[in-house]
C-alpha cells in the first residue's frame, strides 16, 4: 500500500515538473529560432509535439491526482448542510457521499475500459507525436479505478474510526506565522 | 424534444465545429432542409454548430460512438484517425486548379480515399470547398524566401509542418480562434488562409501582407456513421444522397461566393496589401514547395501522388 | 421538464456533501442512462477531452507559480515594500495589507492563495503592534479577494473555457486585461474603508519611511514586482500565450524562491510540486465533470430553450443583470467559484449575449460577485482560510469583514452597470 501511495505521489509531481519544463524549453526554442546568428542552428528541432505532450501529461495529471486528492480530502463539497446534523446521521451521508463517489468512478472506469478497448482496434494515433490514442486514453479506467479504491479506502477507514482525510487551506508548509511576525514587521 | 420520442421517425445529428454563417454551416442547413424534403419527413436532421455538442478533437470518436450521425471535418482529421492517405489534399501544389480538384474529389481517387474510411465504421459522402489558401504576414512575401525564419502559424498537420519547414519557416500549431491576437501581438508572424477565414478572423486587420499564393487546398468531408447508414431503409438512403449531392453544388457555390467577397472586401479595406503571382513567381513557390511531395511519398504512398499528377496531366497540367 | 429533473438532482445530491464533481458526474449518468439516447460511451470520451486543451492548462502552472511565490519569500519583500509605501498614513499595516494583496493578486491566480500568503505574515505583525485582531483579518479576508480580478486569474481561465464554442466567447487575454481597473478600483475601495476606519478609531500608523528605506524595499522585493512584467508584459507584447505565461511564470519563481532569495531548500520542491499537482488535479476534475454537465444540458437544449424563454420575458438588460447578481450571490452561500462559474456560465452567457451585453464585462461582473462569495459564510474559501490563519471562529470572522463586503457588494453594483469600468481599459489597449 505505501508503494503504491509513493508511486501515485512520485507520478503526478514528476508529471508536473515535466510538463512545465516542456512548455519552458519550447517558447525558448521559438524564441532562440527568432535570433540570426542561432537560427541556423535550432530552427530545425522540431518542437510542435510541445503542446500536446503538455496536455497529455496533464490530463494524466489530473486523472491520477484527482485519486490522490481523495486520499487526502481536496475535494471540495456542499457539507454546511449535513455538518447541522447529529453526529450519527451525518455519518451516514458522508459514507453514502464516499461510496456514491465510489460508484460514480466505478461506472466511469469501466465506461473508459470498454471506450479505450473499442479505439485499440482502431489505428487512432495522436496528431503530432502520432502516439496510439488507446494509450492516451488509458488515463481514464486507470485514474477512475485507482479514484475508485481510494474511495472506498476512506470509507472503510471512516467506518472504522470515524475520521476523515481533510485539507487544510489555510496550511503552508515552511510559514511559521509567529517567525513570520517577527521579520514581517517594519524595519 | 417531443418528436425525438416519436419511434417512427429516424434522426440525423449533424455537429460541425463553425458558425451557422459559415460556407459549411449553410451547407448543413440546406442538407437538412433538402433531406427533410426529400424523406416526406422521415428523416429528422438536428444540426448541432459551433461545436456546440463536440469539439474539433473528439467529434470524429463521438462519430464511431454512435453519438453524432454526421459531421464534416476538415480533411486533415483523417490522418490521425489512421487514413494518411488523406493527407494528399495538404500537399502544397498538388491542385493546380479547382478543376483538377474537382477531378480527383467527384472521381475514382476521391471513392477510393472514402473507402479508406470504411474499415473505421465510416461513410464518406461528399467533398466540400473551403478554398485554396493566401500566405500572410507582416512583411512582403512575394519570393518564397521571404517566410524564411518567421514564425508561421498552421494548423495541426504533418504536411503543413513539413511545407512550412521547407520554406524555412518555423511552424506553431495553434488553435483558430488564437490566431487574431497571437498576430496582433506577434506571437506569430504570419499564417495560411482561404480568404474567407481570414477575414471572417479579421486577420486583414493585422497583417500587413499577403500573396495570393493559392499554395494549398482546405476542404471538408461530410460523412456518416457507417452502422447507421447501412441499416437505413433503402428508399430513405437514395433520398439523403439526392439531397447530400444538391447540398455540396449549393455549399461549394457559397464557399466560392464568399471567398471572392471576402478578398473584394479585405482589398477595399486598405489594412492588408494582396500581391498577385507572376506566372515566373508562382514558378519559384512551386519549385521550393514540390521536395514536400516527395516527403510524403512514404506516408501517403506514390501512388497516390502520382494519380493525382496523371489527373492534372489529363487537365494540361505538367507536374 | 428535463431542465428540472437535472437540476433537481444536482442539487439533491450535492446538498449530501459530496464532491461537487461528483454530483456533477453522477447526475449526468444518471440522466443519459435513464432518458436519452446519447450513448454513455460518450462520458468516456468527454472526461478526456473536457480538458484536452492547451488554455486550460494555464491553471496547473498558474497554481505551481503561485505555490513558489508563497513558500519562497516573495510575500514578505511585498508586504515590506508595501509597508515603506504607506505604513505611515491612518491604518498603518492595514493600508499596507491591502497593498501587499493588490501587488501578490498581479502574481498569484488565486484568492485563497493570496490570503494566505499576505495574511499569514501580515496579521500576526498587526496584532503585535495592538490592533485589534478581527481589524486586520477583515483586510485581508476582502483584499485578499484582488487574487482573481488582477490578472492573472485562475477563474478568469475557468470563465473563458466554460463560454468556450459560443461565438462570442472573450479570449483570456480581454479577460485579463479588463481585470486591471475593476482590480486596482476595488483595492482603492477597500484601501478607502481601511483608512477611515482606522482613523476612526484611532489605530496605531507607523513612522515615515525615508527615500532611502523605501528604494531598498523596493530592490529588496523587485524580483517578485518583475513577474508582474513577465506575465502581463508577457502577454501583450506577444512574447507568450496566456498559457505559455503561466509556464514561464512558474519557471521564473521557482528561481527567484530557490536561487535568488534562497528562501525554499531544493529539497522541498518535491512537495511544492505535489502540493500543485493535487490542487490542480481537484479544479481539472472539477472541469471534466462541468464539461460533461453542460454537454447534457445542451444536448437537452436547455440553455438555448432558457435563453429563449428570457427574451420572451422582454426582461430589460438592467433586470436581467439585477437577478444574475442574486442567483450567483445565493449561490455563492453554497458553492467555490470555480464549480459557479464552469456550472452557471454556460447558461447563463448565451442569454447574455441575446440581451447584447459585452462578454468581457459579463465576465467582470461574474468575477466580482464570486469575489463577494468567497467572503462570506457559510462556505467562503477566504473565510476559511482566515479563519486558520487567524484562529477565529466562522461567526466572528463574519462580523469582522463586514464593512469591507460591503464595500465590495457597493463596487459589484457600479461594475454591474457601468460596463465602463471594465471596457475601458481593454479598448484603450485595442484588443477589444
Ligand atoms: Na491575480
Ligand atoms: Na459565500
Amino acid at each position: 500500500m505505501k508503494i503504491l501511495d509513493r508511486l501515485e505521489e512520485t507520478l503526478i509531481a514528476t508529471l508536473m515538473a515535466a510538463a512545465t519544463l516542456v512548455i519552458f524549453v519550447a517558447v525558448m526554442h521559438r524564441y532562440l529560432s527568432g535570433v540570426a546568428f542561432i537560427q541556423d542552428y535550432v530552427i530545425h528541432w522540431n518542437l510542435a509535439w510541445a503542446q500536446e505532450v503538455c496536455i497529455y501529461m496533464f490530463v494524466w495529471m489530473a486523472k491520477f491526482g484527482a485519486a490522490y486528492g481523495v486520499r487526502t480530502g481536496i475535494h471540495v463539497g456542499v457539507d454546511v448542510v449535513i455538518n447541522r446534523l447529529r453526529p450519527d446521521i451525518r455519518g451516514r451521508f458522508v459514507v453514502f457521499g464516499l461510496l456514491a463517489g465510489a460508484l460514480f468512478t466505478g461506472v466511469v472506469g469501466t465506461l473508459g475500459a470498454n471506450f479505450v478497448y473499442h479505439i485499440a482496434e482502431t489505428e487512432q494515433v495522436s496528431a503530432d507525436m502520432e502516439l496510439p490514442m488507446w494509450l492516451v486514453y488509458l488515463a481514464i479506467p486507470l485514474g477512475s479505478y485507482l479514484m475508485c479504491f481510494r474511495f472506498l479506502q476512506v470509507a472503510w477507514t471512516f467506518i472504522r474510526t470515524g475520521e476523515l482525510p481533510h485539507h487544510d487551506h489555510a496550511q503552508v508548509d515552511g510559514i511559521d506565522p509567529v517567525e513570520a511576525a517577527n521579520e514581517g514587521g517594519p524595519a | 424534444l417531443s418528436t425525438a420520442w416519436a419511434q417512427d421517425q429516424i434522426v440525423i445529428k449533424f455537429s460541425h465545429v463553425v458558425a451557422p454563417e459559415t460556407p459549411k454551416g449553410k451547407g448543413a442547413e440546406k442538407f437538412k432542409e433538402l433531406a427533410e424534403k426529400a424523406t416526406n419527413g422521415k428523416v429528422k436532421v438536428e444540426v448541432y454548430p459551433n461545436s456546440q455538442l463536440y469539439k474539433d478533437k473528439e467529434e470524429l470518436e463521438a462519430l464511431q460512438l454512435g453519438a453524432v450521425q454526421m459531421l464534416a471535418p476538415s480533411l486533415a482529421k483523417f490522418g490521425p484517425l489512421g487514413a494518411k492517405e488523406f493527407e494528399v489534399f495538404d500537399l502544397p501544389y498538388i491542385f493546380p486548379n479547382k478543376d483538377v480538384l474537382r477531378r480527383v474529389t467527384e472521381g475514382p481517387i476521391g471513392k477510393q480515399l472514402f473507402q479508406k474510411l470504411e474499415s473505421k465504421g465510416i461513410i464518406g459522402l461528399a467533398y466540400w470547398d473551403n478554398g485554396f489558401k493566401i500566405m500572410s504576414a507582416n512583411k512582403p512575401v512575394i519570393k518564397p524566401e521571404d517566410v524564411k525564419g518567421l514564425k508561421m502559424r498552421i494548423q495541426s498537420s504533418k504536411v503543413l509542418d513539413a511545407q512550412m519547414r521547407a520554406l524555412g519557416a518555423l511552424p506553431q500549431v495553434m488553435a483558430f480562434s488564437e490566431v487574431y491576437q497571437a498576430l496582433q501581438t506577434g506571437v506569430v508572424d504570419g499564417t495560411e488562409n482561404p480568404p474567407s477565414n481570414m477575414y471572417t478572423q479579421k486577420m486583414h486587420e493585422v497583417q500587413k501582407n499577403a500573396t495570393l499564393t493559392d499554395h494549398g487546398y482546405l476542404g471538408y468531408a461530410v460523412i456518416v456513421n457507417k452502422k447507421f447508414w447501412e441499416g437505413l431503409p433503402a428508399d430513405v438512403r437514395t433520398g439523403l444522397e439526392g439531397a447530400m449531392k444538391e447540398a455540396t453544388a449549393y455549399a461549394n457555390d457559397i464557399a466560392q461566393n464568399e471567398n471572392d467577397v471576402s478578398l473584394a472586401q479585405m482589398k477595399a479595406s486598405g489594412k492588408t496589401a494582396f500581391h498577385t503571382q507572376t506566372k515566373e513567381e508562382r514558378e519559384a513557390w512551386v519549385k521550393a514547395l514540390k521536395p514536400v511531395h516527395k516527403d510524403a511519398e512514404s506516408r501517403v504512398g506514390k501512388d497516390l501522388i502520382e494519380s493525382i499528377y496523371k489527373e492534372a496531366a489529363a487537365a494540361g497540367f505538367k507536374m | 421538464m428535463n431542465a428540472l429533473i437535472i437540476f433537481g438532482l444536482l442539487i439533491a445530491l450535492m446538498l449530501t456533501g459530496m464532491p461537487i464533481s461528483i454530483s456533477l458526474g453522477l447526475t449526468v449518468l444518471s440522466f443519459l442512462f435513464l432518458m436519452t439516447d446519447v450513448p454513455v460511451a460518450a462520458v468516456a470520451l468527454k472526461l478526456f477531452t473536457g480538458i484536452e486543451k492547451f488554455e486550460i492548462m494555464a491553471i496547473p502552472f498558474f497554481i505551481l507559480a503561485g505555490n513558489f511565490l508563497t513558500h519562497g519569500g516573495v510575500a514578505r519583500r511585498m508586504i515590506n515594500f508595501a509597508t515603506s509605501m504607506v505604513g505611515h498614513w491612518h491604518g498603518g499595516l492595514g493600508m499596507a495589507g491591502v497593498l501587499a494583496c493588490a501587488l501578490f493578486a498581479a502574481v498569484s491566480g488565486s484568492s485563497p492563495a493570496t490570503v494566505v500568503a499576505i495574511g499569514s505574515i501580515i496579521l500576526p505583525a498587526m496584532v503585535a503592534q495592538g490592533f485589534p485582531k478581527n481589524f486586520g483579518a477583515g483586510v485581508v479576508t476582502t483584499s485578499g479577494a484582488l487574487g482573481i480580478l488582477i490578472p492573472p486569474s485562475i477563474v478568469m481561465v475557468m470563465y473563458c473555457v466554460a463560454t468556450t464554442g459560443h461565438p462570442q466567447a472573450p479570449s483570456i487575454g480581454q479577460m485579463f486585461l479588463a481585470g486591471v481597473v475593476p482590480g486596482l478600483m476595488l483595492a482603492a475601495f477597500l484601501g478607502f474603508t481601511t483608512w477611515y476606519r482606522a482613523r476612526k478609531f484611532g489605530y496605531p500608523r507607523l513612522p515615515k519611511a525615508n527615500a532611502r528605506q523605501r528604494w531598498h524595499a523596493f530592490r529588496e522585493s523587485f524580483w517578485g514586482l518583475l513577474l508582474i512584467v513577465v506575465v502581463m508584459g508577457g502577454i501583450y507584447s506577444g512574447i507568450f500565450t496566456p498559457t505559455e505565461a503561466a509556464a514561464m511564470a512558474a519557471v521564473y519563481a521557482f528561481i527567484v524562491a530557490v536561487f535568488i532569495y534562497r528562501d525554499m531548500p531544493l529539497t522541498r520542491v518535491p512537495k511544492v510540486l505535489l502540493d500543485s499537482a493535487s490542487m490542480s488535479a481537484m479544479l481539472l476534475y472539477i472541469i471534466t465533470n462541468a464539461v460533461l454537465f453542460s454537454f447534457v444540458m445542451t444536448s437537452e437544449q436547455i440553455p438555448q430553450n432558457m435563453a429563449a424563454w428570457i427574451q420572451g420575458q422582454n426582461l430589460s438588460v438592467w433586470v436581467f443583470l439585477l437577478v444574475v447578481n442574486i442567483v450567483l450571490l445565493a449561490a455563492g452561500n453554497f458553492m467555490e467559484p470555480s464549480s459557479i462559474v464552469l456550472i452557471m456560465a454556460p447558461i447563463l452567457f448565451p442569454v447574455a449575449m441575446s440581451l447584447g451585453i459585452d462578454p468581457v464585462h459579463f465576465g467582470i461582473l461574474i468575477i466580482v460577485n464570486m469575489e463577494v462569495g468567497m467572503c462570506h459564510p457559510p462556505v467562503g474559501l477566504n473565510l476559511y482560510v482566515a479563519s486558520g490563519i487567524t484562529k477565529m471562529g466562522i461567526t466572528e470572522l463574519t462580523v469582522a469583514v463586514w464593512p469591507w463586503l460591503l464595500t465590495m457588494l457597493i463596487f459589484l453594483g457600479l461594475v454591474t452597470y457601468v460596463p465602463a469600468i471594465s471596457l475601458w481599459f481593454p479598448r484603450l489597449i485595442g484588443v477589444m
